[in-house]
C-alpha cells in the first residue's frame, strides 16, 4: 500500500493526459506522484465527429480539461502546475490563471489563503495574437444550459419567442433540472459529469476544500457540446449583477459568481472564436439585465411556477410540495422571494414558496445581508444590495405587505437610514448596452425587457 | 336467476331508497351487484327506489355536446353516447327497451335543433338530464328482465323545484333546489304500480314545466329528497368507499370508518373536507328523520357510515380532523372603529366590491380577522392588492398566508376542552392566527401556517386518539382504519403478541410465584433484528442501550451482529462487559463532562460532539482524532418548522447555524467530523422521515469533505393501540434506498432502540384493591410509576390486560392505578376489562423499553425482578 497523501502537503498539481471516445471524455489528474485522478464527461448518443470538425473538438476538450482540473487543483493548492502536453500560448494561460485565481478566491478568502502569484501555467511563450479560427458553418441552433432556476428559463422563453432553434442542456442529474427543462418543451440534452472518486478520498484526508467556479466547468463542457452535436451559439442566462464583487479581502475582489460575470464571458468567447472556431458564441442572454428586470419578466411565466427553483439547497430528491423545492433558509431562498414580491399577486407568491419569509422573524439576518445592512453580501448568486434594497422599498410601501415582520422592520428601523431618492425599482428595470449577444439572437434581448 | 319471489308487500310496506353512482351503473357485472342488492332489500320486506347517475362519462359528452355550435359534430356526439348504451346492451344481450329508444330518439332531436328553440340553458338541462334518463332506462329494463319487475319513473313527475330568491336563470335552471316533505300521496300511489322502481338523480322539474339540474352532489341530493318524500326507512349511498373517515387518508392513513354520525356532524365533516358526500344532501332528511348509510359497492360486508338523528348513549368524542389549504387571512386592526355604526358593514363592502367571499371570522375589541378560500380570482389578479389598499384606509391590514384551516368536528366539542390538553400544547408551538368555535358546539378550528399541516395533521389525529378525545376505543363509533380497509399493498398487521396465547401459561406461573416482575422474550427480540437486517440500504445498525441494558438483551444482538450506542460510561462499561471486542460502539453523550470523552477515548468507541463547548474549551482531548458531529435539524434548514421555536427549545445536536464555528474549531484541533448524526425524535411511523434526514445530512456533508457516514438515529415507531398499523419495513428500505442511490458517497447508519426491544417486555403484576369513586372505578395493582414510569412521565399508553381472565368479556371501565403515594399513579385510565378480583395476574404490555431501565425505589417498595425466557 502506498503512504497515504497529504494533501495540504503537495509540492505538484499535473494535467496528465485526456482522451475522447465513443461520447466519453477523460479527463486525467495528478498530484505530486500519486495516484491518477480521472474525471469522467459522459455525452450522450454522441454523433460521430466530422473530419473537419476534429480540430476544434480537441482544442475544446483540451481547455475543458485545463478547466475542470480546478475542482482538484484545489484539493491541494500546491506551488507548482505541470501539463503533460506542453506548455500553453499566453492567451490560454491569461484564461486559465485569471479563472484559478477569481474563481478560487472565494475559497481562498474563507481558508484564509493567498494564491496571488501561486498560480503560474506553463507558458510557451507563444503571444495571443487576434488571430480568427477557421469557420465550421455550424447549424444555426442554441444549446440553453437549465439550472432549474428563473433565469434560465427567461432566457429559454425568449429564444422561443423570437423563433430560435434551442436545446436545453443540463449537466449532472438533479431532478428538479429535468423536471424543468421538461417543462420548457424543447429537445433536451443531459450531460453526466463524473467526478473522480480519489477526490472524495483526499477529502476525508484532509484536502482543502470550497467553492468552484462550476459555471466555467459547465461553460467548457457546452463548448465541446457545442462542437461535437453542432450548435452555433450557447447562451447562458447571467444577468448583469453577477459581475458585482461579493467582498473585498486584502485588496482582492472576492466574487462568488465571477465565471457568471462578464469578465470571464469576454475571456472564453474570444477563447473560442480564437482556438476552436470563428462562428462559435458564447454569451449570456441576460447580461444588460438586472435581476429585478429577470424577475419581472419571469413573473409572467406561470407554467413554470410549481416547477422551478433557485434555492441553494441540493434537491436530490423532488416532492410536490414547496418546502421540497424551496428550503426557505438561504439567501438564494430569500432573493428570489424578495425580487419576485413586486411583480406576483402576494397569494401567488407566497403558494409558490409555501410560506411568507418576510412575516418570519427568523428571517431578518438573511434578509439584512441581502440588503447588505450591518452585513456583507452573501457568497451566493445573488442580486446586488441596491436592487434588494429597492425590491424592500417597494414592499414597504404597498398595504398588502408593509405590516408584514420584516417589512415593517425595515420601515421602522432601516428606511430612515437610507436615501429614498435611491430606492425606485423602476432604474432596474432598464437594460444597460454591455453583452456579447450574437446579432442571430439579439432580437431575444428584447424579449426580455 | 331462480324465482322464489318473496310474498308481495302490504300497502304500507318501509321503503329503502339506494343510489348509484356512474361507475356502479357502467358494466354488466356492476348491474348484477346493483340487482342482488336491490332484491336482498326487497326481501328484507321494503319497497326499494333504486336512484341512478348517467355512465360513467357521459355528462361530461352530453356537456360537450352542448358545447358544440356545430350541428354535425352535435350529432356525431349524440351517436357516440347512444352506442355507449347500445354497447352495454349488447353485453346484457338485450334488445333496446322502448322507454330507452323514446329517450334516444329525443336526444337526438336536441342534438338536431340545438339551443335555438328552448334557448340555451334550457336546451342545455334537458340535454344532460338524458344521461340519467337513458341510464335508469336501461337498468329498469336489465332488472326487470332478471325477474326482478322493476317500474321505471320519471324523477320530474315527483321532485318539483321551487324558487328561491336571488336565483339567476343559471342557477334556476343548472343547479335547483327541490323542497322535499313527506308525501303520503306519493307513497300511496306508488304502491299501487309496484315494489321495486328506478328513478334518475340529478334532475327535477320547475313551475313552468322545464327540465331543470340539481347541480353538484345531485344525485346524492335526489337519493335525500326521494328519501324524505316517501318517509324512507333509510337512504342508502352506494359509492366506492365505505364512508366517512375521521380524517381524510390521503393525509392520515390510520384515519379510521366513521359507523354513526348525526346530520349535523356529518354535514360538517362533508363541509370542511370530506369529499364522499356533498354537505348539502343531509338537509333534506333531518326533519323527516330519515337516516342515511353510506355503503361500499365492492365491500357490501363493510358496515358503512349511519348518518342520523342525534344520539344520546355515546360518551362525546371528537369525530374528525380536517385540514383545507391555501387559505388567506385578512387581519384588520384600528382602535375604537368598530363600535361606529355600519363600519363593519362599510368594511365588508370592499370584500364584496373585490369579489371575495368571507369564510370565518373572529374578532377582538381592536381587530377583526377574517378568512378567504382560495380561488383563481385571489391568485391570479391584483384583488388583494386592491382590497388592502381600500382598508388601509380605515385601518393597518395585515394580509396572511398561506394558512391551513384545521377543524376538529365532534358534537359538544365544548365539554371536550380538557382532554385536548395535549392537542393545545401542540398548537402551542405554532403561529396559531385564528381559533374559531361555532356556538352550534359542532367545531373547534385553527388557522395556521399552511406549510406545518402535512406533518400536524396526521400527529394530531395520532394524539386525539392517545389522549381520549377521540374515542377510538369504542367500537360502535368507529371502525377500522383505512390503511387496514383500503392500503396499498399488504397491511402489515400486528401479529399475536407473543405472551397472548404462547407463553400465556408461563406467564400466570411466573406472576403466581411473584409480582412485580419484567420479562423479556428473547426470540421476539430477535425477530425485531432481524426484520430490521432486511434493511440492505443500512450499512451499520446500533441499539440504542438506554432503552434496555439487560445483558440477555445485549448478548442476544451481538449475536445478530448489531453495534451498540451508549450515552454514558456507564452504559459502555455494561456493554463492553457483555459483548465481543469485535462488535462497533458509539458514544453519544450529552453535556457530559470533560472525563468522559478522555475516558471514552482509552476505549474503541466512536466519539460524538454536539456543540460547541469540548473543542473550545478541551481541545487537547480531542487533538487529532476522529468524531462524529451531532446535528439539529430542527431549526436552519426549513425542515419540521413545528420546532420552529422549539429547535432551540431542545437541548441535543449543534444547530446548524453554528456548524462553520464549529469546522472551525475542528480544522483548529486537528479534529476529523468523520460522521454526521441527527436524531429526529422517536415514535415515528412515516418512512419518509428518515430519508429526509439523510438527505439533509447528506446536503451538509457535501460541504464538508470528510465526512465517510451519516448516521440517521433511530425513533423507529412501535404502534401501541389495537388496529394501528406497524412500521412498514420495505418500505422505509424502499424510501432509505433512494435517497442513498442520490447520495452513493456516505455509509449509513441507524440506531434503534425500542423498535428492538418494547414488545419483548412485558410487566406483570397483582390485582391489590378495588375502589369506587362516583362512576370511577379504581382498580389497584402492586406496582406503579416505580416499576414504569412512561405513563406518568410521557401520557404513554401501554395495553393492558388481565391476564387470569384474557377470555372473559371486558364488562368493566377501569383506572388501573399503582400503590405509590402520587395523584399520577396511574398505568392507564378508562381501560375496559373483565370484572377483576384480588391476586388476577395483571399483564401490561410493551414494558421492553424505558421500563426496568427508568424504574426508581421511590417510596422504597420492592423493585421489578427480571426474567429471561430464552
Amino acid at each position: 500500500m502506498t503512504h497515504p497523501i497529504q494533501p495540504r502537503l503537495t509540492q505538484v498539481f499535473r494535467f496528465v493526459r485526456h482522451s475522447y471516445a465513443d461520447g466519453v471524455a477523460e479527463l486525467v489528474y495528478a498530484f505530486d506522484q500519486g495516484e491518477e485522478l480521472i474525471e469522467r464527461v459522459r455525452f450522450p448518443a454522441p454523433p460521430a465527429l466530422t473530419p473537419e470538425r476534429k480540430h476544434a473538438f480537441n482544442a475544446a476538450l483540451r481547455l475543458l480539461h485545463y478547466i475542470a482540473g480546478v475542482s482538484y487543483y484545489k484539493a491541494g493548492v500546491p506551488p507548482k502546475i505541470e501539463v503533460a502536453d506542453g506548455p500553453l500560448d499566453d492567451a490560454t494561460a491569461d484564461l486559465l490563471e485569471a479563472l484559478y485565481l477569481h474563481g478560487l478566491a472565494e475559497f481562498a478568502y474563507r481558508n484564509g489563503l493567498d494564491l496571488r502569484g501561486r498560480i503560474a501555467f506553463p507558458r510557451s511563450g507563444e503571444p495571443s495574437g487576434k488571430v480568427e479560427a477557421a469557420a465550421l458553418h455550424l447549424p444555426k441552433r442554441t444549446l440553453v444550459p437549465i439550472g432549474g432556476g428563473k433565469d434560465s428559463l427567461v432566457a429559454v422563453e425568449a429564444i422561443k419567442q423570437i423563433g430560435g432553434e434551442a436545446t436545453a442542456v443540463w449537466v449532472g442529474n438533479s431532478p428538479l433540472i429535468a423536471a424543468c427543462a421538461e417543462r420548457t418543451g424543447l429537445p433536451m440534452l443531459n450531460i453526466q459529469r463524473e467526478l473522480a472518486p480519489g477526490l472524495f478520498e483526499l477529502n476525508r484526508l484532509g484536502a482543502w476544500n470550497g467553492h468552484i467556479p462550476v459555471t466555467a466547468v459547465n461553460s467548457a463542457i457546452l463548448a465541446v457540446a457545442a462542437v461535437l452535436y453542432g450548435f452555433d451559439s450557447i447562451a447562458f442566462a447571467n444577468e448583469r449583477s453577477a459581475s458585482a464583487a461579493t467582498l473585498e479581502y486584502e485588496g482582492q475582489q472576492v466574487n462568488h459568481q465571477w465565471s457568471k460575470g462578464y469578465a470571464f464571458e469576454q475571456l472564453l468567447t474570444d477563447w473560442l472564436h480564437t482556438h476552436v472556431a470563428s462562428d462559435l458564441d458564447y454569451c449570456s442572454l441576460l447580461r444588460p439585465y438586472s435581476e429585478l428586470a429577470i424577475t419581472r419578466a419571469f413573473a409572467k411565466l406561470t407554467p413554470y411556477f410549481d416547477a422551478f427553483s433557485s434555492c441553494n439547497r441540493n434537491f436530490k430528491i423532488l416532492g410536490p410540495k414547496p418546502a421540497d423545492r424551496w428550503c426557505g433558509q438561504c439567501p438564494k431562498c430569500h432573493f428570489v422571494f424578495l425580487a419576485l414580491a413586486p411583480f406576483l399577486p402576494k397569494p401567488r407568491l407566497l403558494a409558490i414558496f409555501g410560506r411568507n419569509l418576510l412575516d418570519d422573524e427568523t428571517q431578518a439576518a438573511g434578509f439584512d445581508a441581502l440588503l447588505e445592512y450591518h452585513d456583507h453580501k452573501p457568497f451566493e448568486c445573488v442580486g446586488e444590495g441596491a436592487e434588494a434594497r429597492a425590491a424592500m422599498y417597494t414592499l414597504s410601501q404597498r398595504p398588502e405587505w408593509q405590516e408584514d415582520t420584516l417589512v415593517a422592520r425595515f420601515r421602522s428601523e432601516i428606511l430612515p437610514q437610507l436615501d429614498v431618492s435611491q430606492l425606485a425599482l423602476e432604474p432596474w428595470l432598464h437594460a444597460s448596452g454591455e453583452h456579447r449577444v450574437p446579432v442571430r439572437l439579439q432580437a431575444a434581448l428584447a424579449a426580455i425587457g | 336467476m331462480t324465482s322464489n319471489a318473496p310474498a308481495p308487500l302490504s300497502s304500507g310496506a318501509p321503503w329503502i331508497v339506494m343510489k348509484f353512482g356512474g361507475t356502479s351503473v357502467a358494466t354488466l357485472p356492476r348491474w348484477q351487484n346493483i340487482r342482488e342488492l336491490v332484491a336482498s332489500r326487497r326481501a328484507e320486506g321494503a319497497r326499494v327506489l333504486v336512484v341512478v347517475s348517467a355512465l360513467t362519462g357521459i355528462t361530461d359528452a352530453l356537456k360537450q355536446l352542448c358545447a358544440q355550435e356545430d350541428k354535425g359534430k352535435r350529432i356525431e356526439a349524440y351517436k357516440a353516447i347512444a352506442q355507449r348504451h347500445y354497447d352495454l346492451l349488447d353485453h346484457m344481450q338485450l334488445s333496446v327497451p322502448d322507454t330507452l329508444a323514446t329517450r334516444l330518439r329525443e336526444l337526438s332531436k336536441l342534438a338536431e335543433e340545438g339551443p335555438a328553440v328552448m334557448g340555451e340553458l334550457a336546451w342545455s338541462a334537458l340535454v344532460q338530464a338524458h344521461g340519467e334518463l337513458m341510464s335508469s332506462a336501461l337498468g329498469a329494463a336489465f332488472l326487470s328482465h332478471t325477474d326482478l319487475p322493476t317500474q321505471w319513473l320519471d324523477a320530474r313527475e315527483c321532485l318539483a323545484a321551487v324558487a328561491l330568491p336571488n336565483q339567476n336563470e343559471r342557477t334556476k335552471l343548472l343547479s335547483a333546489m327541490v323542497e322535499a316533505k313527506p308525501d303520503p300521496a306519493l307513497n300511496e300511489r306508488l304502491a299501487q304500480l309496484g315494489e321495486v322502481f328506478i328513478t334518475q338523480g340529478f334532475i327535477a322539474r320547475e313551475s313552468q314545466g322545464r327540465t331543470v339540474l340539481l347541480g353538484r352532489g345531485g344525485s346524492d341530493t335526489s337519493a335525500s329528497y326521494f328519501g324524505a318524500l316517501l318517509k324512507a326507512q333509510r337512504v342508502e349511498i352506494w359509492t366506492d368507499v365505505a364512508g366517512m373517515f375521521t380524517a381524510n387518508p390521503r393525509q392520515v392513513q390510520g384515519a379510521r370508518l366513521l359507523q354513526k354520525l348525526d346530520y349535523e356532524e356529518a354535514q360538517e365533516i362533508a363541509s370542511t373536507g370530506a369529499k364522499v358526500l356533498h354537505p348539502r344532501c343531509l338537509s333534506p332528511l333531518r326533519e323527516p328523520r330519515v337516516p342515511m348509510l353510506i355503503k361500499d359497492t365492492n365491500r357490501p360486508e363493510l358496515e358503512g357510515t349511519v348518518i342520523g338523528p342525534e344520539v344520546r348513549e355515546h360518551a362525546p368524542s371528537v369525530k374528525a380532523i380536517s385540514a383545507r389549504k391555501g387559505i388567506t387571512l385578512i387581519s384588520m386592526e384600528s382602535v375604537g372603529m368598530w363600535q361606529q355604526v355600519g363600519f363593519l358593514a362599510d368594511v365588508f363592502a370592499h370584500f364584496k366590491q373585490h369579489g371575495l367571499s368571507v369564510d370565518l371570522i373572529s374578532s377582538a375589541e381592536t381587530n377583526v380577522t377574517v378568512s378567504l378560500d382560495p380561488t383563481e380570482n385571489l391568485l391570479d389578479s391584483d384583488a388583494i392588492a386592491a382590497l388592502a389598499s381600500d382598508l388601509a384606509k380605515v385601518c393597518r391590514v395585515k394580509v396572511i398566508a398561506p394558512c391551513a384551516a384545521i377543524t376538529m368536528v365532534g358534537r359538544g366539542m365544548r365539554s371536550m376542552l380538557h382532554t385536548l390538553s395535549g392537542v393545545l400544547a401542540e398548537f402551542g408551538q405554532l403561529r396559531v392566527h385564528l381559533i374559531s368555535q361555532s356556538s352550534n358546539n359542532l367545531n373547534l378550528t385553527f388557522v395556521v401556517d399552511e406549510s406545518v399541516v402535512d406533518e400536524l395533521v396526521p400527529r394530531l389525529h395520532e394524539m386525539l386518539i392517545a389522549a381520549g378525545a377521540l374515542r377510538t376505543d369504542d367500537s360502535a363509533l368507529f371502525g377500522p382504519s383505512w390503511q387496514s380497509l383500503y392500503g396499498s399493498g399488504e397491511t402489515i398487521a400486528a401479529s399475536d403478541a407473543w405472551w397472548r396465547m404462547q407463553e400465556r401459561e408461563r406467564l400466570l406461573a411466573l406472576g403466581a410465584e411473584a409480582t412485580p416482575r419484567y420479562v423479556y422474550h428473547l426470540p421476539t427480540v430477535r425477530k425485531q433484528a432481524r426484520a430490521l437486517k432486511t434493511l440492505g440500504a443500512v450499512d451499520r445498525l446500533h441499539y440504542a442501550v438506554k432503552a434496555n441494558t439487560h445483558p440477555a438483551i445485549l448478548r442476544a444482538l451481538a449475536e445478530e451482529g448489531f453495534g451498540f450506542e451508549c450515552v454514558s460510561p456507564g452504559e459502555l462499561k455494561a456493554v463492553m462487559a457483555v459483548v465481543p471486542e469485535s462488535a462497533p460502539l458509539l458514544f453519544t453523550p450529552n453535556f457530559a463532562p470533560r472525563e468522559d470523552y478522555a475516558w471514552a477515548f482509552t476505549t474503541r468507541a466512536t466519539v460524538s460532539l454536539d456543540s460547541l463547548y469540548p473543542l473550545e474549551h478541551w481541545g487537547d482531548v480531542f487533538r487529532g482524532r476522529e468524531i462524529v458531529l451531532r446535528l439539529d435539524l430542527g431549526r436552519g434548514l426549513g425542515h419540521h418548522e413545528k420546532v420552529r421555536t422549539g429547535g432551540s427549545g431542545s437541548k441535543f445536536g449543534l444547530p446548524v447555524d453554528q456548524l462553520d464555528a464549529f469546522l472551525r474549531l475542528a480544522d483548529a484541533h486537528g479534529v476529523t467530523v468523520r460522521g454526521l448524526h441527527a436524531h429526529l425524535g422517536s415514535g415515528i411511523l412515516d418512512v419518509k422521515h428518515w430519508s429526509e434526514v439523510y438527505s439533509q445530512l447528506a446536503t451538509i456533508a457535501e460541504r464538508i469533505g470528510s465526512v465517510a457516514f451519516l448516521d440517521i438515529g433511530g425513533g423507529l415507531g412501535v404502534p401501541s393501540h389495537p388496529g394501528e398499523a406497524q412500521l412498514d419495513i420495505a418500505a422505509l428500505e424502499e424510501t432509505l434506498r433512494k435517497v442513498k442511490a442520490a447520495y452513493p458517497h456516505y455509509q449509513l447508519w441507524m440506531e434503534p432502540g425500542r423498535y428492538l426491544v418494547a414488545d419483548a417486555g412485558v410487566l406483570i403484576t397483582r390485582v391489590t384493591q378495588q375502589k369506587g369513586k362516583g362512576s370511577w372505578r379504581y382498580l389497584g395493582v402492586d406496582t406503579g410509576m416505580n416499576s414504569l414510569i412512561r405513563p406518568a412521565l410521557y401520557d404513554a399508553w401501554h395495553e393492558i390486560v388481565n391476564l387470569t381472565r384474557l377470555d372473559e368479556p371486558a364488562t368493566a371501565l377501569y383506572q388501573v392505578v399503582g400503590p405509590i403515594c402520587e395523584s399520577g399513579d396511574v398505568i392507564g385510565s378508562d381501560r375496559r376489562l373483565p370484572e377483576a378480583q384480588e391476586g388476577d395476574v395483571v399483564l401490561v404490555a410493551q414494558a421492553g423499553a424505558y421500563g426496568k431501565v427508568m424504574s426508581s425505589p421511590y417510596n422504597l417498595r420492592d423493585e421489578a425482578e427480571e426474567i429471561v425466557i430464552e
